[in-house]
């Protein structure tokens, strides 16, 4: 069965290119497209598709906003962002309001189409040139503890090391020790290749992320 | 109504002085004549007391040496003594006297026999006060009973004029010495104050109508000056040197930013026209040229690629001018830059940002000052410090916002540092930082030792 596309974004030239690409993909079926971020929730909401290639920067509502909208009424809609914007935060805070794919713009058709079938599987697809740490060569990362754990996934929903040694009762130094040691084990240089490489690794997952505390 | 006559007297010079003049000798004018008509009011009151004492006086000795004998017995000369006055003359200066019908001195107080002897002659009233004068000036006033006796005579009473008031006739003559030479000192002093304090006021007043602030300072005052319109004319001097300053400061300042605008705005155009345009332009003969081509395909790769280049270009180029993830937030923001920094430079890089911060809602602009405070220090502490580790923090307290960034470079002596020596040694972009932190009503702190890194604290109420 084809996977049903929602694709929302308000520059005409570029919405035009990518809907002629997912029209010519016979396992895709574009099912509406939407040039505002409000249309797109509408849509969403009505029409159900598997996948919505989201643009980022979109009048009325972002691609982050409705993402969170999906997020929050915990539709089976897989949201994949699409833009032009290579910053990782962008990443991180598509991954928070729960997209599971992040793709430039700039993509070629190939990449695109590993993007919406993975995500429609349920994986997690992040363009290697923005995500730069995702396409580095894979090795086995060390295990972490329990606690080195909890306080990456603190770091992770955008806590600074005060207010993570504030909620696990442990010093800031103590907090600036694990962090350090994560890094190492993932081979990071900072807090959001470790999250990056962490859920590469399956160190954690997004489900973990996604949780409320 | 006061300051009505200030306004009016303050119009014109000469009007003041005349104010001040009378305000000084119109009172003591005032008193002068209070004085004299005290005086004169005294005299006359004092002149009908001592008629009727002389009167009252001579009546009532007149009456008690009044007898039918004509012989003045020794026992009755004895009997004198029985009145004091005699011996001691009367209560008040004056003096009586028994005198004969011949005009000789039959018994007298002390000290009286030359005076009457000086102002005695038979035509002198009876029975009535009057005011005589002896040879040398003195007053008196006096009065004569006669005695009734065969013999006649006469008792006589007398008051001196000269021994009563004699202190206070002569104060009335030295009054309007004095009150002269009042006046006199009074005028003195009016001219004194009016040279050496009206007339320094009123040209200060002027030099400061006609100075324009930020541009003229006042020349040094004439020797002699008193030193309270001396210190008022330094105080002004100060203002309008402090003035002079800050307009310089400022229009160096503006200046500086012009400049740095408009070679922001060369650099821009320099940098689209050598990059993006050139790369355009290239694309388009890709483009061209793919008609005739054999192999299509390698041509078409060609194009993607340097399509590719121009996006990355681009790209680059909004994130120098405004970065479009400063929209996700200041922690993310503040997280981002560092990571790129941290691969621009090469060097370790850590941010770490309170989750709260964000919930602050800073605006756009503020978030760019910072992220450009972030931008300079780092560039400052590799380039200057030679620093190869750089911690930055943004905690978030009571709705005020403290970024620090702490770097392990050489560092340099900060005790000198304020805008005008950031701005002579090449700081321009510290200095402009810290005015931008100002305007948004924040701090920009810089501490630094030789030896010891660079710490940069900026303060900002959200």
């Amino acid at each position: 069965m084809a996977v049903r596309i929602l694709l929302a974004d308000d520059h005409p030239l570029t919405r035009s290119g990518i809907a002629e690409f997912v029209r010519r993909e016979e396992s895709f079926e574009l099912v509406a497209e939407a040039e505002d971020g409000i249309e797109a929730w509408e849509k969403i909401r009505e029409l159900r598709p598997d996948v919505a290639l989201l643009d980022i920067r979109m009048p009325g509502e972002d691609g982050v906003k409705v993402a969170q909208r999906v997020k929050n009424e915990g539709m089976n809609t897989a949201i994949v962002m699409l833009t032009s914007y290579d910053a990782q935060q962008y990443v991180i805070a598509s991954l928070r309001a729960g997209a599971r794919g992040f793709v430039l713009k700039t993509v070629s058709p190939k990449e695109l189409t590993t993007a919406i079938t993975t995500v429609a599987k349920g994986g997690l697809y992040l363009d290697p040139e923005v995500a730069s740490v995702m396409g580095e060569q894979d090795f086995i990362p060390e295990q972490l503890s329990v606690r080195e754990r909890e306080v990456l996934l603190l770091a992770a929903k955008g806590l600074s090391s005060k207010e993570v040694a504030k909620k696990l009762f442990i010093s800031e130094r103590t907090v600036q020790t694990h962090l350090a040691s994560i890094y190492d084990k993932l081979g990071s240089r900072n807090k959001t290749e470790a999250l990056l490489l962490a859920l590469k690794y399956g160190v954690v997952t997004l489900e973990e992320l996604l949780e409320e505390e | 109504m006061f300051s009505q006559l200030r306004k009016k007297f303050a119009g014109s010079g000469s009007h003041f002085l005349a104010f001040l003049l009378c305000a000084l000798i119109l009172p003591s004018a005032a008193v002068v004549l209070v004085a004299v008509a005290g005086m004169l009011n005294q005299e006359a009151a004092m002149e009908a007391a001592v008629s009727s004492y002389v009167q009252d006086l001579a009546e009532s000795l007149s009456y008690h040496l009044s007898s039918d004998s004509d012989v003045w017995t020794f026992s009755m000369l004895s009997d004198f003594t029985r009145f004091p006055f005699f011996s001691w003359g009367p209560s008040i200066p004056g003096w009586v006297a028994l005198i004969g019908q011949d005009g000789r001195v039959i018994i007298s107080s002390p000290g009286s026999i030359g005076v009457i002897s000086s102002i005695w002659h038979n035509n002198l009233p009876v029975g009535q006060a009057i005011r005589v004068e002896d040879k040398e000036g003195a007053q008196y006033t006096l009065a004569v009973y006669p005695v009734k006796r065969p013999s006649g005579g006469y008792v006589v009473a007398a008051v001196s004029w000269t021994q009563l008031l004699g202190g206070l006739v002569g104060v009335v003559r030295i009054w309007p010495v004095l009150i002269v030479v009042m006046a006199g000192l009074s005028f003195f002093a009016i001219r004194l104050l009016w040279r050496r304090v009206v007339t320094p006021l009123r040209s200060l007043v002027s030099k400061i109508d006609r100075m324009t602030i930020g541009r003229d300072v006042p020349e040094k005052l004439p020797e002699g000056t008193i030193q309270e319109i001396e210190s008022v004319h330094n105080a002004l001097q100060r203002y309008a040197q402090a003035a002079v300053e800050r307009d310089n400061l400022r229009n160096r300042y503006v200046r500086d930013v012009v400049q740095a605008q408009e070679q922001e705005r060369m650099d821009m155009a320099r940098e689209i026209h050598d990059g993006a345009l050139q790369d355009v332009t290239a694309l388009l003969q890709q483009i061209h040229m793919i008609e005739d081509d054999e192999n299509k395909t390698s041509r078409l790769k060609r194009t993607e690629i340097i399509a590719k280049t121009v996006v990355r270009e681009l790209r680059a180029f909004c994130d120098e001018l405004a970065p479009p993830w400063m929209d996700l937030g200041i922690n993310e923001a503040i997280t981002e830059l560092a990571e790129r920094l941290s691969q621009a430079y090469d060097i370790v890089i850590m941010a770490d940002c309170d989750e709260e911060a964000n919930e602050a809602g800073i605006e756009n602009d503020k978030i760019l000052s910072l992220l450009r405070i972030i931008q300079e220090a780092v560039s400052n502490a590799v380039r200057h410090g030679q620093a190869d580790e750089v911690n930055i923090q943004l905690t978030s307290e009571d709705g005020a916002l403290m970024l620090e960034i702490e770097d392990n470079g050489n560092g340099f002596d900060s005790s000198h540092i304020n805008h005008e020596t950031l701005r002579v040694e090449g700081h321009r972009g510290l200095a402009s930082m810290t005015e931008r932190m100002s305007l948004m009503g924040g701090t920009l702190k810089i501490a630094s030792k030789p030896g010891e890194g660079t710490k940069i604290t900026a303060s900002l109420k959200v």
